[in-house]
Parts: C-alpha cells; sequence; structure tokens
C-alpha cells in the first residue's frame, strides 16, 4: 500500500540502510586492514630475519673457512720462520738471501696460481704473493727471481706497516698487481720471531684472495661483497658487478657513515636492497673491512605485494558477502522497521484524522446541542405562556361544554410539549455530555413502585394486569431522577403498546455484572424485523403506533441514560404474543447502599 | 787426537816464532767483560748467544788481538769446529784470514752447516758424520761469520776471522796473554761482541812485559 507519506518515509529507511551497510563495511575493513598491516610487518620482519640468519650462517662459514686458512697458515708460517735460513737472513745481515731462502719454503704456498688451481678449495690456500717487512714494518723489496709474486712497486709500499704486530692478523688491501686491475686481496700478517732471543725481527705479510660468501641461499639475486675504504669490492658476476650498483653502495654506506654493523636500506638500478654488513678482520692490521651482503627486496616486494592483493582480494570478497549479508541483514531488520514507522505513521494520521474528526463532531455536537438547549428553552416559554393563557380560559369558565373539553384537550397537548421538551432537554445535555451524575444506591423496588403509581394513575380504561417479580432490598447505583426516568419510560411503553386486558411482567434479578430489570408486555403486534434496530433512535416510532400517543423519545432516552448509568437497554423479545425489554444496571455497593 | 795435535802443532809453531825473532814482547791483562747475565756458569764452557742481532758469548768473554799489517797466513794448518751433541765445538773460533776450517760432523745425526754471514756466505749441504772429505771452508775475509745448522736451529757458532796472527780469547774473568809480539806500534782491539770491538794503541818494544787492563 503506497501512503502519501511513502516516499519520504523510504527515504529514511534507505538512510538507515546505509548507515547499516556502512557500519558493516566497516566492522569488515577495520580488520582487514588491521591483518593486512600485521601480516606485512610480520612478513617483512621475517623476510629480513630469514636473510640475516642466512647473512649470519654465510658468514660464520666464512669465517669458519677463514679462521681454518688462517690457522693453518699461521701454523706453517710459524714453522716457516724458525727456518734457520730466514733467521739468518734476518739476523746475519742478509736481506739479500731472505726471499731465496723463503722460496723454497713458500714455493708449494705459491705453486697454484689461482687461474690455474683446478679446484676451489686449493685456492684457498694458495697466496698469490707474500712479503717481508722489517722490524720496524718497512716492506723488504724481494730480489728479481724471488717468485715472491709479483707486484707492482707502488702498491707493494701500501703492505709497510707503522708496527709489526705481536700476533697473526688479517687485514684487506685493495691491490693492483703489476699489469692487473685493482684487486682485493685478504692479507695475513706474520710476525716473525727470533728463536733465540724472541725479538720481533721482521714480519711475513701474505696475500689470498679474498674469500667469498659461498652457499647463502639467497639465490642469484644476492650481492655480495666487501667494503673497503668507501669502495664496495662486489662479486665478479651478478647484478651487483654494475659500477653503478657499486657507486650507490657506497653513497647509501657513505650517508650512514660507513657500512658499520648491522643492515642497512637502499636502492639502487631501480631496486631496493637489504644490506647486512659485519667487520670482516677484527684488529685489522690495514683499513677495517666490511663484509657487504646485498639481498633485493624485490622478491619479497613482490610477494608483499602479492599477499597485499591476497589480503585485499579476501577483504574485498569478505567486503561483498558483507554487503550483501548486511543487505539482506539491514532489510530484514529495516523491514519490521519500516513496518513499525509505516504503522506508526498510519496511525498517526488516523489518529489525526480522528482528532481533526472528533473536533468536528464535538463541534457540532456542542452546536447542536447548544441548539437544542436553546430551543427547548426558547420553546418552554411560549408553551407555558400557551397554558397558562388555556387554563385562563378554561378557568372563566365562559365557553360552552364542547369548546371546554377542547380547551382540555389543548392544554393536555401544553403538557405533552413540555414533556418533549423535558426530555430534549435532557438528551441535549446527555450529548453536550453535560450531564453530571450523582450516583446513589437506589431501590429498584422504589422506583418500580412508584412508577407502577403513576402507571395506574394513566391506566386509564386498559385494565392491565401487572406481574411484578422483584425482591425488595435490590439496589443500583445510580441517580434517581434518571433512573426513575428510565423505569417510567419502559413502563410507559409497556402500557402503551399493549393490548386491552393485556398484561405487564416485571422482573428484577441480581446477577454478576449488576442488576437485570425485565420488562414484558403482552404485545399488539411483533415489531417488524427491519424496525428493532432502529426502535431506540431519536423520534422514531414504530409503524403501529400512529395511534399510540408518544413522540419517539422515551426508549432512545431510556437507552442513553442506562448506557450514562453503566449499563444498557437491549428489546429481548418482541414476537406476536409478547414485547420484552431488558434493562441493566450496575448494583449499589451494599456498604455505601443508603447515602449518609 | 786432531785436534789435540794441531793445538800442540800451533804452539810448536808460536815458540819457533818467538825463538825465531828473539824480540817477542808479550801483553797481559784483565779485560772488563760486560756483566754476565744468568746464574754464573761453573765450567768454562760458553755458548753464542745473538741478542738484537748481536752475536756474543754467554758467559762473556773477549777476543784480544794485535792489529797491523801483517802478512796473510802462509800454509796455516786447519782448524776444526766440530759438530758434537748438536753444538758448535768450539763455539767460538778465532782464525786468521787464509785459515781452511773443517767442520766435521761428530753427531749421529745430519748436519746442514751454512752461513749468511757477509764475510763468508756457504753452504754445506747435509752431510754425516763419517762423510769423507770433511766438509771445510775457507777463511780468507776478515769479519765475524755466524755458523748455524740449517737443520738444527738453535745450533749457533762464530768464527772471528782476523788479519793478525796475534789473537786470544779471554777467559771467563777476562784475563788474557798475549805472547810472542813482535816490537813496533799496533792497535790492541778487543773484541766483546760482532758490534763491539774497542781499541787501542800499544807500543811494544823487544821482550817487553806490557801490563795492561782493558779497556
Amino acid at each position: 500500500m503506497r501512503l502519501p507519506f511513502a516516499s519520504g518515509f523510504t527515504a529514511e529507511a534507505a538512510r538507515f540502510q546505509w548507515r547499516l551497510l556502512g557500519v558493516l563495511a566497516l566492522v569488515v575493513l577495520v580488520p582487514a586492514t588491521i591483518v593486512l598491516l600485521v601480516a606485512r610487518h610480520n612478513m617483512t620482519r621475517e623476510e629480513e630475519h630469514r636473510r640475516e640468519t642466512e647473512f649470519q650462517v654465510s658468514l660464520a662459514l666464512l669465517r669458519n673457512v677463514q679462521q681454518n686458512r688462517h690457522a693453518a697458515l699461521v701454523e706453517r708460517c710459524k714453522s716457516l720462520a724458525t727456518k734457520s735460513r730466514i733467521q739468518a737472513a734476518l739476523e746475519d745481515n742478509a736481506e739479500d738471501l731472505l726471499y731465496l731462502s723463503a722460496r723454497d719454503e713458500l714455493r708449494d704456498l705459491l705453486a697454484a696460481a689461482p687461474d690455474t688451481a683446478a679446484r676451489a678449495g686449493e685456492s684457498r690456500r694458495t697466496a698469490r704473493f707474500y712479503r717481508f717487512l722489517d722490524a720496524k714494518g718497512r716492506l723488504l723489496v724481494p730480489e728479481k727471481g724471488a717468485a715472491a709474486g709479483e707486484l707492482a712497486p707502488a702498491e707493494e709500499d701500501k703492505l709497510s706497516l707503522a708496527a709489526l704486530p705481536d700476533q697473526p692478523r688479517l687485514g684487506y688491501l685493495a691491490l693492483r698487481p703489476a699489469d692487473h686491475e685493482a684487486e682485493l686481496f685478504e692479507m695475513i700478517v706474520i710476525p716473525i720471531f727470533s728463536t733465540e732471543s724472541g725479538r720481533k725481527l721482521a714480519a711475513l705479510v701474505l696475500g689470498f684472495e679474498p674469500l667469498r660468501l659461498a652457499g647463502i641461499p639467497g639465490g642469484n639475486a644476492l650481492v655480495n661483497g666487501i667494503w673497503l675504504e668507501s669502495r664496495a669490492h662486489m662479486a665478479a658476476a651478478g647484478p651487483g658487478s654494475s659500477p653503478e650498483f657499486g657507486r650507490n653502495l657506497a653513497a647509501a654506506l657513505a650517508t650512514t657513515g660507513g657500512p658499520g654493523e648491522g643492515r642497512h636500506y637502499f636502492s639502487a638500478d631501480h631496486e631496493s636492497w637489504l644490506v647486512f654488513s659485519q667487520r670482516l678482520d677484527a684488529d685489522g692490521v690495514y683499513a677495517p673491512a666490511y663484509e657487504v651482503c646485498a639481498f633485493p627486496l624485490g622478491s619479497m616486494l613482490e610477494r608483499q605485494r602479492t599477499l597485499t592483493w591476497q589480503i585485499i582480494g579476501a577483504g574485498a570478497a569478505v567486503m561483498l558477502l558483507g554487503l550483501v549479508l548486511s543487505y539482506f541483514l539491514s532489510y530484514r531488520l529495516s523491514v519490521p522497521v519500516e513496518r513499525l514507522a509505516h504503522d506508526s505513521e498510519v496511525q498517526r494520521t488516523m489518529r489525526a484524522e480522528a482528532e481533526a474528526a472528533l473536533e468536528t463532531t464535538s463541534a457540532e455536537l456542542d452546536r447542536t446541542a447548544r441548539f437544542s438547549a436553546n430551543a427547548s428553552h426558547q420553546l418552554k416559554t411560549p408553551v407555558a405562556v400557551m397554558r397558562a393563557g388555556l387554563e385562563t380560559l378554561q378557568a372563566r369558565g365562559t365557553l360552552g361544554e364542547a369548546d371546554s373539553h377542547e380547551l382540555e384537550a389543548l392544554i393536555h397537548q401544553t403538557y405533552r410539549i413540555s414533556s418533549v421538551i423535558e426530555d430534549l432537554l435532557l438528551l441535549s445535555r446527555m450529548d453536550a455530555g453535560r450531564l453530571r451524575l450523582d450516583l446513589t444506591a437506589v431501590s429498584l423496588s422504589d422506583l418500580i413502585a412508584s412508577a407502577l403509581d403513576d402507571l395506574s394513575a394513566l391506566a386509564g380504561d386498559q385494565e392491565l394486569k401487572v406481574e411484578q417479580d422483584c425482591p425488595p432490598d435490590l439496589h443500583i447505583a445510580g441517580e434517581k431522577r434518571y433512573t426513575a426516568l428510565i423505569v417510567q419510560n419502559l413502563l410507559e411503553n409497556a402500557r402503551k403498546y399493549n393490548r386491552p386486558g393485556g398484561s405487564i411482567r416485571i422482573t428484577a434479578r441480581e446477577n454478576a455484572g449488576g442488576v437485570s430489570l425485565t420488562i414484558g408486555n403482552t404485545a399488539l403486534r411483533p415489531i417488524p424485523a427491519d424496525v428493532r434496530a432502529h426502535i431506540f433512535e431519536r423520534f422514531h416510532r414504530g409503524a403501529q403506533g400512529e395511534n399510540v400517543p408518544g413522540y419517539g423519545l422515551g426508549l432512545n432516552l431510556a437507552r442513553e441514560l442506562a448506557r450514562l448509568h453503566g449499563g444498557d437497554l437491549l428489546l429481548v423479545r418482541s414476537d406476536e404474543a409478547w414485547t420484552e425489554f431488558a434493562v441493566s444496571f450496575r448494583s449499589a455497593p451494599r456498604m455505601e447502599g443508603v447515602p449518609a | 787426537m786432531k785436534i789435540a795435535h794441531t793445538g800442540l802443532m800451533l804452539i810448536v809453531a808460536g815458540w819457533l816464532a818467538l825463538t825465531a825473532t828473539g824480540t817477542a814482547a808479550t801483553i797481559e791483562g784483565r779485560v772488563t767483560l760486560p756483566k754476565t747475565s744468568g746464574t754464573t756458569v761453573v765450567n768454562r764452557r760458553y755458548e753464542i748467544v745473538s741478542s738484537g742481532g748481536v752475536v756474543s758469548t754467554n758467559p762473556p768473554v773477549a777476543v784480544v788481538y794485535l792489529d797491523g799489517d801483517f802478512p796473510p797466513a802462509q800454509a796455516t794448518p786447519a782448524v776444526q769446529v766440530g759438530q758434537k751433541d748438536l753444538r758448535f765445538v768450539p763455539q767460538l773460533l778465532v782464525v786468521q784470514a787464509g785459515t781452511r776450517v773443517e767442520f766435521p760432523n761428530l753427531d749421529n745425526t745430519f748436519h746442514n752447516i751454512f752461513s749468511y754471514s757477509p764475510a763468508k756466505r756457504f753452504d754445506l749441504g747435509r752431510y754425516r758424520m763419517d762423510e769423507k772429505p770433511v766438509p771445510a771452508v775457507m777463511f780468507d775475509t776478515p769479519g765475524v761469520v755466524v755458523l748455524r745448522c740449517e737443520i738444527h736451529e738453535h745450533m749457533r757458532g762464530v768464527i772471528l776471522v782476523l788479519a793478525t796472527p796475534h789473537f786470544t780469547i779471554t777467559d771467563t774473568e777476562g784475563n788474557y796473554r798475549l805472547d810472542g809480539l813482535p816490537a813496533g806500534t799496533y792497535r790492541l782491539k778487543t773484541w766483546l761482541d760482532s758490534r763491539t770491538t774497542q781499541e787501542r794503541k800499544v807500543e811494544l818494544g823487544a821482550n817487553t812485559l806490557l801490563r795492561l787492563d782493558l779497556p
């Protein structure tokens, strides 16, 4: 059903639906976002942690190899340093014989040139060159043909030290072997002590190819190298070997004040890198060197993107589901609300209409009642004047008998008019709601008795038989005037619409709801079915009552009064033989039965 | 046996030289030796030690010799520095330039005697006890020759090659005596270690006994 206000109302319902949707979307979105963020964070952390672990493990491996090599070399060189010839060359002013003496001893150390080293394991122990430093750390230049590994003279000078270490030490140097490009070398510096005096005689410096991280499961994309003197010496192959990468790495590491220990992030070659670095040569004798290991974050970022999309997809799916659900839910929720709103709207309108109607009615009623009252009052006076005039005429006794009789009838008619006016007044007061009842306990039997008295006065020639069955102590709650009027009207009806020689039966009974008074009479003829519904209407008189005195207000008045007293008046029987009305009253409380 | 024989020969030669000139002078005295480090060695054996590249003996002894313009040694008999119980015997040998020194191996193991000293570089290679001929080296340049064994790194010996036939090794107290010296003006040198040699001028008359504490 579409009502005039329906459009405004559906807009309200739609707003409600949208709000509900919004809340549901929020409920889906916020956890999805949180899950996404947490997942990303965890992933990044895990990835980094994994990378770092890989780096550490590989570095530990490297250190292990390095230490092994170091230890083996140190052992080897210690024994070499105690050799008589070396000692003799150093102690006996025979430095010219030093390299020659060492040549035989170190021959195997240099034996396998790096390019000819078949096995990687072999080359790890193979030095590319060696040099001796004297007791003051100065380089002892090898003789021609010393076979100590070729180095350009300028590079040789870099090997010199300010002071010889007391222990074998590591170090890294970027050197340019003769006719070669600059290369990074891992240096081992082994001090040589006199076997006799324990004095530090010299040091042996061995240059190796640096050990490279190996076996990092980071894949081919991994880049590692050694950071030395603001330069990254990356492994020969891989994306990190490009000069640009090295420059960028250098720049990135320089901004953080050198690599230090730990992790760094930087971008190069359109790629993000996670860089771990760790000092390689603890207590190194040359410039500090760091193992630098750069992991491209591309795959991780790729995976993160995938994860993001997955989560977004899942979120969207959940969202969609939520939307559908929320739609249904909001629909389900809003339908009753809608109905409620609709109903309340309808009710409000109806009430407003009813109120308006009521107001109109009430105003009309008021007006009618006022009119009736006014009319009655206006009528009473002329009637009274008329009667007074008629009675004066009668009292003069100047009229003939026929005229006097006519006058008598006229006077009687004024009484009737007065009575009608009284009734109308009463009715109009009732209609206007101005009739206030002063309820007291009224003895029903007294009422009946009084009414019967009046009736017998009026009975005239009818010779009616009256049966009465009324408990003497029956009291009803009511105002005596009006309850008497009810009984009077009914009895009058019973008399008026009775057949000559008929009977009237009055029965009063107390029942659960109150008191029921039944007044029946032998009927002239039955009330037709279509008339029965209208007999309580104002100014209605049955068709049979043409020659019966009355004006059609009695039953209406009786019923209105009965209802005013909380009871009712009903026609309970109407047939050929008998007409019977029943009036119900509320019984009076026993204790307050008699007013104080 | 051979050493004893050689020693006897030397003494005889010296005596002959003295009697031949008839004007032999003698210098005797005491060299103030560097403080000995460590415990007093009761016997008179000493070791060659090098400290800071300086070879000396422990306990310290000194070599006192007369430096002058002497003719080179003519057919001086060979002297021997043996290797016994992984040591050089004697550990300090003083010879005149032009002396041939034999290095017999008296141990039941290999030795490889060599020297990188600028005064004489040689390398005898490995040889056994019964190596024949006995490995020998001619020392013709004055100077300190540090003897080492390539196999036994601790072995040290010193041969002090001098241009003079007049030399002696002090005892561990520093006492010395140089006999049969020719008259004339000479430099008396005291070799304390490979870096420290002191000298002073001496004037020797015929048949004089010069009492001289050094330095």
